[in-house]
């Protein structure tokens, strides 16, 4: 119990068995599936506890890294398939943290979807979530990684179709799953061409070291860093495949708030992390993920702008921040790989906690106006709704990077490794230099529409739609009180682990695959130190996009000067991405799998030839079968004596 | 010295009996059965005392020490993990037959059923660890002539005695083919004991090829051929198959091909002595006849079944077919010989050899074929009452609804038939398939003629998959004309259950098994000198 392996598989089996409980409650319809939700929230409390005292431990120890025994699962041949487990300091923050937030969100659902006829199949499926979430982040091998890859990707298509009734839910389902199964195809490529370029080794950390030990081909490793990132792209929503995710919004809140903040999208982020060794050794790599991480963060930022949902500015600003973190990983390499990790870890980190709480509060509001989540039909919220009120705009004054609040101090470090890229970084300077101004701009953006969202709906005079009936009120304590939890961790989670005592950065400094990365990208180590102009800027911009935010909205509702409107219409209509990608991709589409159907009623005519081959032949060769012993016997001797002369003629050739 | 006086020569030979007191234990317990069955016949005594007496000798195996025989050239048998092996596998089929062959044992017969039982398989055991032509000629024949009464015993139908009159004649020919084989082997080396004649004729067709040994080993392969139902000595069992009792089926269709490939293995060589010294390699052109035995059997099984109508000839000809698969496993090992440099992983790291040894992979596959054979056949036999028996693949229409568990079962062992992955069928084709493909040869004509043995084999995993798939169409998309009532023999069900999650297990789960299996015959590793030579 007092290993840290054991440790760990406990944290992992403890959502299993919530899964099997709940499971077991959603199929036998038992009166007790009201209480589905206890199990999961017993179990990510539990795992949070466990988990942060594994951090300590993997803290304190000397390696900084426990490895588990290799459980044998199948061996043929070259390939060896096995069981094994790692925890370092990534992995250590990780479980504290998705089960930590998970816990929170699982006590808010319990409120939020009562009385809802899925209960049980609702909570059964989010802790199968939240398994597969803590076995990708502890798995060791690919193959292992794969499968909960594939789970966390099972779970969300399960419950982004969770009113699977609604045609529009099971249409995002099936599009979140699509698309993230597209970058699996490279994903899957990238650890075939890996696997035979780490020496046919499974595990990750042979692999590293087989492949640090004996670098491989250049430009073979940059394109099984890039195929690896087609998954990430895939699984955490990055340009082009970020359009599943706002659509994602189908789903219950609570589901969005655990896929936006612990479970899902920050899979990606976290394989390249894991990853960092490949790709420190690979620039090329490195500043192709810079780039899309820029475009994304732009683009989702420009796109935020002008929506008027509530839940998908968040998804937007979901992936814009996302697109932050590719950025910072895309500077390992060029800079100290640590820092880089560090800084897109901690952004992550932080990233969670307010992403989370703002979904959550979106969800309270939500519930309270009846479902409807549509900016333009309420507004003036802050009276009716005070607890709301206050713990969205702590939410959202982290997400704009206000000073001093947890998300100022990660997109500090972010904006601090492109600063160091484009100035001392060993390669594609002014790659970086520009995306260090993409990521400025984008700042400023991201202030703008969060504070947008915040004024539409809690300032200006109230106004309630009629679907919310005369009861809209604040939200119970049941859902209030992980709001304010999560207030609490938005604002101070920053100041408290970073600024001052570094703590976060220490923990990582010593993760070993990392220091693996450090030494093959020949960079120097980076001091801890304040960056006081960069922070300046960040301030600057952060707090203009909020008082132009103030001045536009503050009456809470939206008129735009004509100047800008067609800007706006723009970014309402999501640059008319889904439309592009339908007339390129899906029409064509339509095309060849027309052409393909009417090909496999062609090959499908030919099958049956070949098929009655065998069928022929059996019809050919059964007379013989005539049910006379003497024949069978007859046969015997005859076969004997043809076997006797190929032999001897053989022989006597 | 006096031989008679030599000390390890008198231990070895004294020391025997230590090394078979299981078998022994299952032969007591069938004389105590026959003795008395003669005087009070119920089912239930004589099925505990059976399993009782099964349970003791699996205690005994598990217990008692035994040493190898330091004279190993006068051990008629040995104790090596290959016998060992097969003495597991053999007790664990005995237990399972017990209990699925429950419904077509009456009253009147307990006692002689499950006492030839037990010696079928004591004799199956028994050639796992014989070390000498008379011992594992003696073996051969315990589980032969027990099977001859238990054919003719639960059922006395004409169909049923025409089934047994065959398998009896034509059992017998093969015997005596054995022995005329044997003969020449005894001739030629002077010696009954297998080691010795292993070691004389490897030496002596390492300088000239003897005819008259290929002479004596081609009858040998051609009666173990009747065993492990090799075309064309395969006419049998489609008729016994569907005119015999089921359990009896079951088990002839497990035990005797066990324990032919076991002791064709022990013949050719290629258990227990050095894997690169074999006397029939591939220069003797014997792996060429085995590799086209082995095609044939694969084919001509594959598409007469397709053919079958009746669930039991479909089995018949389907076992035909996996005696083919299982053949690859022979062809593979006798090309070791020929195994340079291939890289692989072992216990430290990269060392070269061979990624499948083919007796290993054969081994895997006869497990695998042993649980979904005996599972196929009891839940056939659940299903069977006494007014009417399962026969007709269409008597399973409609099994889906009215016979969940027992269709749930079927389809599983079908699926591990035709070989899906996640069952144990899967499992053992994978490692026969990798040991065909990768196969070493010294030749390129022989290399193409390994990779196209395994294409064969594959191509025709394909058109077993249509006939088995066939029969679980049958049960869940079609409705019952006639609905089945099962026979409720509770022991068969649990049977069936049992069996099916093993196939389960071990086909997500193969790793213990072929770990026992590659224990009982290690993939060979070449010593790196060899390598260099290579090089």
């Amino acid at each position: 119990m007092s290993d840290p392996i054991d440790l760990a598989l406990v944290i992992l089996g403890l959502p299993l068995l919530a899964c099997i409980l709940a499971a077991y409650l959603a199929i036998t319809k038992r009166s007790a599936a009201k209480y589905a939700h206890v199990p999961l929230i017993l179990g990510c409390a539990t795992g949070a506890v466990l988990g942060i005292i594994l951090l300590l431990k993997v803290a304190a120890d000397h390696d900084h890294r426990f490895i588990s025994d290799p459980m044998t699962w199948f061996a043929a041949g070259n390939l060896k398939v096995s069981f094994q487990i790692v925890v370092d300091p990534l992995s250590a923050i990780m479980l504290a943290m998705v089960t930590f937030i998970s816990t929170w969100i699982a006590i808010f659902s319990s409120s939020y979807m009562h009385g809802d006829k899925g209960y049980a199949r609702f909570f059964a499926i989010m802790s199968l979530f939240v398994f597969s979430m803590l076995g990708l982040v502890l798995s060791n091998n690919f193959l292992l990684l794969v499968a909960f890859w594939e789970g966390v990707g099972v779970c969300s298509y399960l419950l982004v179709g969770y009113y699977y009734e609604k045609p529009s839910a099971a249409a995002a389902a099936r599009k979140a799953f699509l698309y993230t199964r597209l970058g699996d195809v490279g994903f899957l490529l990238g650890i075939f061409l890996l696997w035979k370029m780490g020496g046919w080794n499974m595990s990750l950390t042979a692999m590293f070291d087989y492949m640090t030990k004996i670098p491989p081909d250049q430009g073979e490793l940059t394109a099984a860093c890039l195929l690896l990132f087609c998954g990430a792209v895939g699984k955490s929503a990055q340009f082009p495949l970020y359009v599943w995710l706002p659509d994602a919004m189908e789903g219950p809140t609570p589901v969005s708030a655990l896929i936006h903040a612990a479970t899902m999208v920050t899979a990606g982020v976290y394989l390249l992390a894991r990853c960092a060794p490949l790709f420190a050794m690979s620039p090329d790599a490195q500043i192709v993920v810079a780039t899309v991480g820029g475009i994304t963060a732009i683009l989702a930022a420009f796109i935020a702008l002008a929506q008027n949902d509530l839940k998908r500015v968040l998804a937007y600003s979901t992936v814009s921040q996302l697109g932050y973190m590719f950025l910072a990983l895309g500077t390992g390499g060029a800079i100290s790989p640590v820092f880089a990790v560090t800084a897109a870890m901690f952004h992550l980190f932080t990233h969670a906690f307010f992403k989370a709480l703002l979904f959550l509060s979106a969800g309270s509001v939500m519930h309270s106006m009846g479902g409807v989540i549509d900016m333009r039909r309420f507004g003036g919220l802050r009276k009716l709704m005070p607890v709301t009120h206050l713990t969205f705009l702590c939410g959202a004054a982290a997400l704009a990077g206000l000073p001093l609040l947890s998300g100022f101090w990660s997109k500090d470090l972010i904006l601090e490794a492109l600063t160091k890229a484009a100035d001392e970084g060993k390669s594609y300077t002014g790659g970086y230099y520009i995306l260090l101004l993409v990521s400025l701009v984008t700042v400023f953006m991201t202030a703008f529409y969060t504070f947008r969202a915040y004024f539409l709906t809690f300032w200006g005079p109230e106004r309630i739609p009629e679907e919310a009936g005369h009861h809209a009120h604040e939200s119970p304590s049941r859902m209030t009180v992980p709001l304010m939890v999560l207030a609490v961790g938005a604002v101070f989670v920053g100041i408290a682990v970073e600024p001052f005592n570094h703590k976060f950065s220490h923990l990582l400094e010593h993760a070993p695959t990392l220091l693996q990365a450090q030494a093959v990208s020949h960079t120097d180590m980076i001091p801890h130190h304040f960056n006081k102009w960069l922070a300046s800027i960040g301030t600057a911009l952060a707090l203009g996009g909020l008082g132009l935010a103030f001045v536009m909205y503050r009456k809470g509702t939206e008129t735009l000067p004509g100047a800008i409107e067609p800007v706006f219409a723009l970014s309402r209509n999501k640059l008319y991405v889904d439309e592009v990608y339908g007339a390129v991709f899906v029409k064509p589409g339509g095309v060849l799998a027309f052409l393909s159907s009417a090909f496999d009623g062609f090959l499908d005519a030919m099958t049956r030839l070949i098929s009655s081959i065998p069928r022929f032949v059996g019809w050919w060769v059964r007379p013989i079968q005539n049910g006379l012993v003497q024949f069978y016997a007859l046969s015997m001797a005859l076969g004997l004596t043809v076997l006797l002369t190929f032999v001897v003629f053989r022989i006597a050739r | 010295m006096n031989p008679l006086s030599d000390p390890q020569l008198q231990h070895t030979l004294s020391g025997v009996f230590r090394l078979v007191v299981p078998e022994i234990v299952l032969v007591g317990t069938a004389c105590i059965v026959f003795l008395f069955g003669s005087i009070f016949n119920r089912r239930w005594i004589w099925f505990t005392t059976s399993l009782l007496g099964v349970i003791a000798a699996m205690v005994v195996a598990g217990t008692v020490k035994t040493a190898t025989p330091e004279v190993l050239t006068t051990a008629s048998i040995v104790p090596d993990a290959m016998g060992g092996f097969v003495r597991w596998v053999a007790l664990i089929s005995a237990a399972v037959l017990l209990f699925i062959s429950w419904p077509e044992v009456n009253r009147s017969i307990a006692a002689e059923y499950y006492g030839c039982l037990l010696v079928a398989v004591a004799g199956t055991s028994l050639v796992g660890r014989a070390n000498d032509l008379i011992t594992l000629f003696l073996a051969l024949e315990l589980i032969s002539i027990p099977t001859y009464i238990l054919l003719y015993l639960p059922v006395r139908t004409k169909r049923n005695q025409e089934a047994a009159a065959k398998y009896f004649l034509l059992s017998v020919l093969s015997s005596a083919v054995l022995l005329f084989g044997f003969s020449y082997l005894y001739g030629l080396t002077g010696s009954t004991n297998i080691a010795v004649i292993v070691d004389t004729l490897t030496k002596a067709n390492a300088e000239v090829l003897s005819p008259m040994a290929l002479v004596g080993i081609v009858m040998v392969i051609a009666a173990i051929g009747f065993r492990i139902t090799a075309v064309p000595f395969h006419f049998y069992a489609p008729d016994v198959y569907e005119g015999g009792p089921g359990g009896v089926v079951s088990m002839l269709a497990v035990l005797p091909k066990i324990a032919g490939f076991v002791a064709l293995a022990r013949v050719l060589g290629l258990v227990g002595s050095d894997s690169r010294h074999i006397p029939f390699d591939a220069n003797t052109q014997l792996p060429l006849l085995l590799w086209i035995l082995a095609i044939l059997t694969i084919t001509i099984g594959n598409v007469l079944a397709l053919l079958q109508d009746n669930i039991r000839r479909m089995l018949a000809y389907s076992s035909v077919a996996h005696g083919g698969y299982m053949l690859i496993g022979i062809v593979v090992a006798c090309s070791l010989p020929d195994a340079t440099g291939n890289l692989r992983y072992g216990a430290e790291g990269l060392v070269t050899g061979p990624a499948v040894g083919g007796i290993d992979a054969l081994l895997v596959y006869l497990v695998a074929y042993g649980l979904m054979t005996f599972g196929a056949f009891a839940v056939i036999l659940y299903l069977s009452t006494p007014e009417r028996s399962v026969d007709a693949i269409d008597d399973l229409a409609g099994l889906g609804q009215t016979h969940p568990i027992s269709a749930g079962t079927m389809a599983i062992f079908l699926f591990s038939l035709i070989g899906l992955p996640l069952t144990a069928g899967f499992a053992g084709k994978l490692l026969l398939f990798v040991g065909a493909f990768t196969a070493p040869a010294d030749t390129a004509t022989m290399r193409n003629l390994y990779r196209l043995l395994a294409v064969v084999a594959a191509v025709n995993a394909a058109i077993g998959a249509y006939y088995y798939l066939r029969v679980i169409g049958v049960m869940y998309l079609r409705t019952a004309l006639n609905p089945i009532r099962s026979s409720r023999s509770a022991p068969t069900l649990i049977g069936a259950v049992a069996l099916a999650g093993a196939t389960l297990f071990f086909g997500i789960f193969p790793q213990p098994i072929v770990n026992a299996a590659r224990k009982a015959a290690p993939v060979p590793e070449i010593p790196s000198t060899t390598v260099a030579e290579a090089k």
